[in-house]
């Protein structure tokens, strides 16, 4: 059963008199557990597709299926349902709440989810998971980089979505972070079977998914399985990044 | 919690946004206070001139004077049920006269059974009613006793003579037998005394040509006239078109016209204090629109942020509004504290003798607080909307 669908999908911008062609026409099935990596140059349309599959953006055209849930007909309460429980972002900036400290911040989603159970205690273990049990209780502004996108993933999976969308993770940090970065969402991947969307501009991580989907001009150029991929290595507890 | 660490997190302007509705709250608790005080005073004028009617002397006599045989023709008007003589004098004769919200210190002589006919109910904080039967005694209102510093018991002499007073003033020694709980209206100021030493003090007022010309026995200032319990105001009102209908040589006055007067008085002072209180709350509100306006400026990612995971357009609504109302709650709380301490310390340094200036009622809280409240939670929604609208894509990637 795919996880996404994406069915003759478009989203088209007018600036001026011009139509602009964000997304044209892209058909993707992408199933449950894949770790997909998309690429291609700046407006080829991958933050586009990451946003219409995230339900950020509605599509011009075409039909958007998560879990077999045609979210097009869908009103903006659903949507933000939607979001709340099945989709887990991550975006470059981390977009971690400076106010709150790291397990605030990696529950912060369940604010949303009103009859969500044992949070804390999800949050407790994702920050576990992410190598961060000792900093649980510092605030955002007082970690590094790398480990402020890890609280990011963290928060990304607390609400146990099937899909998690990442817009460029490991465009802030170093090459040694970023891979350490990678590694914890091919484990994450590989134990909780999420599906993994990631939009890089890096190759090296690109080549780390098990499926990469080129984009240019809004369509899909390429749609091929890696060869890589492989097993996560295991991670040491609370690394410094 | 949240909002909490975002007041913390810019606390000079947190602090300048709650300081406007202090001062606001402050002003309306204090000018609020004024306008209770004025008020309790005029709503004593509105439950005593309510119940029953006054009847003095006819337009154009210059003696307020009336035969006392005037009650008995009265009695015979139909729906009168009961009517009484009263006195009045000044209790410091030739003392200046300044502009104050309180009743000037005055002698009431009538019958004590009279209270009972009254929906101006006094009680006793202490002592008991005078004897009608009795001479020499008097009944301090609370005001009036604190002014003399007396007790049950002690001796005061009425009226009280003044400085420049004339070798002919008189005045006599009474004996307090009760002192009034507080009212905050007329009775505070006034010193009872019965009929008999009324008509004494009567005749002490009268030029001397005439002092014993005049049986003082046989004449009262006023007529108080009362229908039986429970008589509406309407049919008061028809009780004095029927005296003056019926009994020459007097003037009824409509209840309903004193009543008006008192309540048209006390709503013209109300407004004028609580729209200045008002228009500075208003300004105060303004600045927490402005304060919230540069919190959705400045959180746009955040609310970004939300959205993407999962939060509502009500959600995003429902988070700063309750920053905005809590602002309203915090300057609200603060400045009614501010406010009521003032009037307290205020009233508290009154001379003995001198009415307060303000009255603190559960009203003017629930008003002060409330409305502060309010100001808060609508002065929020307009950023609050701007921030529920903010498209999450766009936000998020805001620079």
């Amino acid at each position: 059963m795919a996880n996404v669908r994406l069915v003759d999908l478009t989203k088209h911008y007018r600036r001026g008199g011009e139509v602009i062609r964000a997304l044209d026409g892209v058909t993707l099935d992408i199933d449950k557990g894949e770790f997909i990596a998309v690429v291609g140059r700046s407006g080829s349309g991958k933050t586009t597709m990451l946003d219409l599959m995230g339900l950020l953006l509605r599509p011009t055209s075409g039909s958007l299926f998560i879990d077999d849930i045609d979210t097009v007909k869908l009103g903006d309460r659903e949507l933000a349902r939607m979001r709340a429980r099945r989709i887990g972002f991550v975006f470059q900036e981390y977009n971690l709440l400076s106010g709150l400290n790291v397990l605030e911040n990696v529950m912060l989603p369940l604010r949303y989810v009103k009859e969500g159970r044992n949070g804390r205690a999800r949050a407790v273990e994702l920050i576990e998971r992410v190598g961060l049990s000792d900093r649980a209780r510092h605030r955002s502004t007082e970690l590094s980089g790398g480990q402020a996108q890890r609280v990011a993933i963290a928060r990304s999976m607390v609400n146990s979505p099937s899909l998690i969308l990442l817009d460029e993770p490991t465009g802030a940090v170093d090459t040694e972070t970023a891979q350490q970065l990678v590694d914890l969402l091919k484990r994450l991947n590989q134990e909780d079977q999420v599906t993994i969307v990631i939009v890089t501009h890096d190759l090296d991580i690109a080549k780390q998914a098990t499926r990469q989907i080129r984009l240019k001009d809004g369509k899909v150029l390429s749609d091929e399985k890696t060869q890589v991929g492989g097993a996560a290595p295991g991670l040491p507890p609370a690394q410094k990044s | 919690m949240e909002i909490a660490r975002n007041f913390y997190r810019h606390k000079l302007r947190s602090a300048l946004t709650i300081s406007g509705i202090v001062i606001g709250v402050l002003a309306l608790t204090t000018m609020g206070a004024l306008a209770e005080n004025f008020n309790a005073l005029l709503d004593g004028g509105v439950q005593y001139y309510g119940s029953n009617v006054q009847v003095g002397p006819p337009v154009g006599q210059a003696a307020s004077l009336l035969p006392l045989t005037k009650i008995d023709e009265i009695r015979q008007v139909p729906g009168v049920a009961a009517a009484f003589p009263t006195y009045g004098f000044s209790a410091k004769p030739g003392a200046v006269t300044v502009v104050s919200f309180g009743i000037p210190d005055t002698i009431i002589a009538s019958d004590p059974t009279e209270a009972a006919w009254s929906s101006l109910k006094t009680s006793y904080a202490q002592g008991h009613a005078i004897d009608a039967d009795s001479s020499g005694e008097v009944v301090l209102g609370s005001t009036i006793d604190k002014e003399f510093n007396k007790k049950i018991g002690d001796a005061i002499d009425l009226p009280v003579k003044p400085r420049d007073a004339s070798p002919d003033f008189v005045n006599h020694t009474f004996k307090v037998v009760g002192i009034l709980n507080v009212t905050r209206t007329a009775p505070d100021s006034f010193a009872y005394i019965n009929i008999t030493d009324g008509q004494m003090l009567l005749k002490d007022s009268l030029p001397v040509a005439v002092r014993d010309v005049i049986d003082v026995t046989k004449i009262a200032e006023g007529i108080d006239v009362y229908a039986k319990a429970g008589t509406p105001i309407s049919e008061l009102d028809k009780i004095a078109d029927r005296i003056n209908g019926h009994v020459s040589g007097v003037k009824a006055s409509k209840p309903s016209d004193l009543v008006n007067s008192f309540k048209q008085g006390g709503a013209i002072f109300t407004a004028i204090t609580t729209a200045a209180a008002l228009l500075a709350l208003i300004i105060g509100g303004l600045s927490v629109v402005n304060t919230m306006f540069m919190a959705v400026a400045e959180r746009v990612r955040e609310i970004g942020l939300k959205k993407a995971v999962g939060a509502t357009t009500l959600d995003i609504m429902g988070e700063f509004l309750a920053e905005a109302t809590l602002i309203g709650v915090v300057g609200g709380v603060i400045g009614y504290g501010l406010g009521a301490l003032i009037t307290i310390l205020v009233n508290a340094t009154t001379p003995p003798g001198q009415s307060t200036l303000f009255l603190i009622t559960p009203n003017l809280t629930i008003l002060a607080i409330g409305f502060a409240t309010a100001l808060g939670a609508v002065a929020g929604v307009l950023p609050a909307w701007r921030a529920a609208r903010l498209d999450p894509v766009i936000a998020l990637r805001n620079e």
